[in-house]
């Protein structure tokens, strides 16, 4: 086992941190920085649980080494909230009542969030393929889907 | 319990000489296959010592526009794929491809050198660069290799690559005037959809006549081969005297000709020769809208 230093930032915070050649970026966001609204699901890329907006994009993830990252930024679904007040995507999913168990949410607010960061004016499909990899077994898709045209609305309002 | 070192190439010298210099080294890209098996304790994930990252080599993340070619960086991501003008402009099978692997998270994060590389049966980027004839660029401390793709793989989740060496490129060369492709694919569902089989067809037609056939499916062999006997039944023929269902049918023989009677066999056999059928047909339609 050795040891790899490592410079991330997550949500605006640097942090230096010594890893395992195993230790995957959920196990460094849930065990050593406790930001545990990113969920473990499946742990192979099929739900989607544990998605991430990584250097601006979406990933799982389980699917990355944190070894691999040396000096990305890292937003989780702790970084949506600015100074107490929700991310519109999060406003949203509460209106639309998107949310039931809520397992699935913070994974589908990171999936949301880096499509409107590329894509202000996303069509429903687009909307769909960029939620294709999070898995939901409750609410079912179309609540989320409402929430993201509608929060995709307001930020464009403001 | 698996356990290696891990090791980072910061430059693809780097990374040539840890290949070079030492016994059992996985690479590791985008991760995609490699933590899922490793995770999964695979038996192809076991055997190796250490784990090269690659994934920060910034000179392999490229598409490439040169005078015979299009070269794609091993680096490039699946999205690249789907994004790139260049690709969606001569080689729109291959963004088509690249839309239906896994999800959104695995595009952003898979590359085309790991999807070569894993050289999984059911990967969907092979039979499209089989079909569009593509080589594989190896470099190693001692020198330089190109290989045609169907030579470079040796079967299920098995390549022709030695140790030392590192793809680094996938070269497609453009295809003339003429020239039409098509990309099928059927999975259990429509998201993070593994290939049950998927098609790529490249033909030129010229003056109704259909020239140069590639037939490439996936999933349907031990690895994406292309299926020669069949593309000898339309190569020459004229488009008006081809009749898809019956080439599908072909397809399917050929294929049980490969690999016997399976499990899989009886509805292998009906889904390919309908794949076969909607790409013939999907090529036909589009020459005669281009008449």
């Amino acid at each position: 086992m050795n040891n790899i230093k490592v410079t991330i930032t997550v949500n605006g915070t640097r942090h230096c941190l010594k890893v395992g050649p195993k230790e995957r970026l959920l196990d460094t966001l849930r065990e050593r920085l406790h930001l545990t609204g990113t969920k473990e699901g499946c742990g192979v890329g099929e739900c989607g649980a544990c998605t991430v907006i990584l250097d601006g994009e979406a990933v799982h993830s389980c699917m990355v080494l944190t070894a691999q990252i040396d000096g990305s930024e890292v937003l989780t679904v702790e970084g949506l909230e600015v100074d107490g007040r929700l991310h519109p995507l999060q406003e949203a999913f509460i209106k639309h009542h998107a949310v039931q168990c809520g397992f699935c949410t913070p994974g589908m607010l990171m999936s949301a969030k880096a499509l409107l960061d590329k894509n202000p004016n996303p069509t429903r499909e687009e909307i769909k393929t960029a939620i294709e990899g999070n898995l939901c077994r409750c609410t079912g898709y179309e609540q989320i889907i409402e929430a993201i045209e509608s929060a995709a609305k307001s930020l464009k309002a403001n | 319990m698996i356990d290696y070192e891990f090791l980072k190439a910061h430059s693809l010298d780097e990374a040539l000489e840890c290949l070079d210099s030492r016994e059992g080294v996985k690479l590791i890209a985008g991760g995609t296959d490699v933590l899922v098996d490793i995770r999964k304790e695979n038996a192809r994930a076991k055997g190796f010592k250490y784990l090269l990252d690659v994934s920060g080599l910034r000179e392999l993340k490229f598409i490439e526009e040169r005078c015979d070619c299009v070269a794609i960086g091993a680096l490039s991501t699946h999205t690249m794929l789907v994004e790139s003008p260049v690709i969606n402009k001569y080689f729109p099978l291959l963004a088509s491809a690249a839309k239906t692997i896994g999800s959104t998270q695995i595009r952003n994060r898979g590359t085309v050198g790991g999807n070569v590389n894993n050289a999984s049966p059911a990967a969907d980027l092979l039979p499209p660069l089989i079909a569009l004839g593509a080589h594989v660029k190896l470099l190693s401390l001692k020198g330089e290799r190109n290989l045609p793709l169907d030579e470079f793989l040796a079967g299920p989740y098995r390549t022709n690559r030695q140790s030392g060496e590192m793809m680094t490129e996938v070269c497609v060369p453009f295809l003339g005037e003429g020239y039409f492709t098509d990309f099928q694919k059927i999975g259990r569902r429509k998201a993070m959809n593994i290939a049950r089989l998927n098609l790529a067809v490249v033909l030129k037609i010229d003056g109704e006549t259909v020239f140069d056939p590639r037939i490439v499916p996936g999933a349907a062999t031990a690895y994406p081969i292309r299926f020669s006997k069949t593309e000898g039944t339309i190569a020459g023929k004229r488009v008006s005297e081809i009749d898809p269902a019956k080439i599908g049918e072909t397809a399917s023989e050929e294929m049980i000709s490969a690999t016997g009677i399976r499990w899989s066999t009886p509805y292998k056999r009906i889904a390919l020769a309908s794949l076969v059928k909607k790409a013939l047909e999907t090529i036909f339609a589009e020459a005669k809208a281009n008449e």
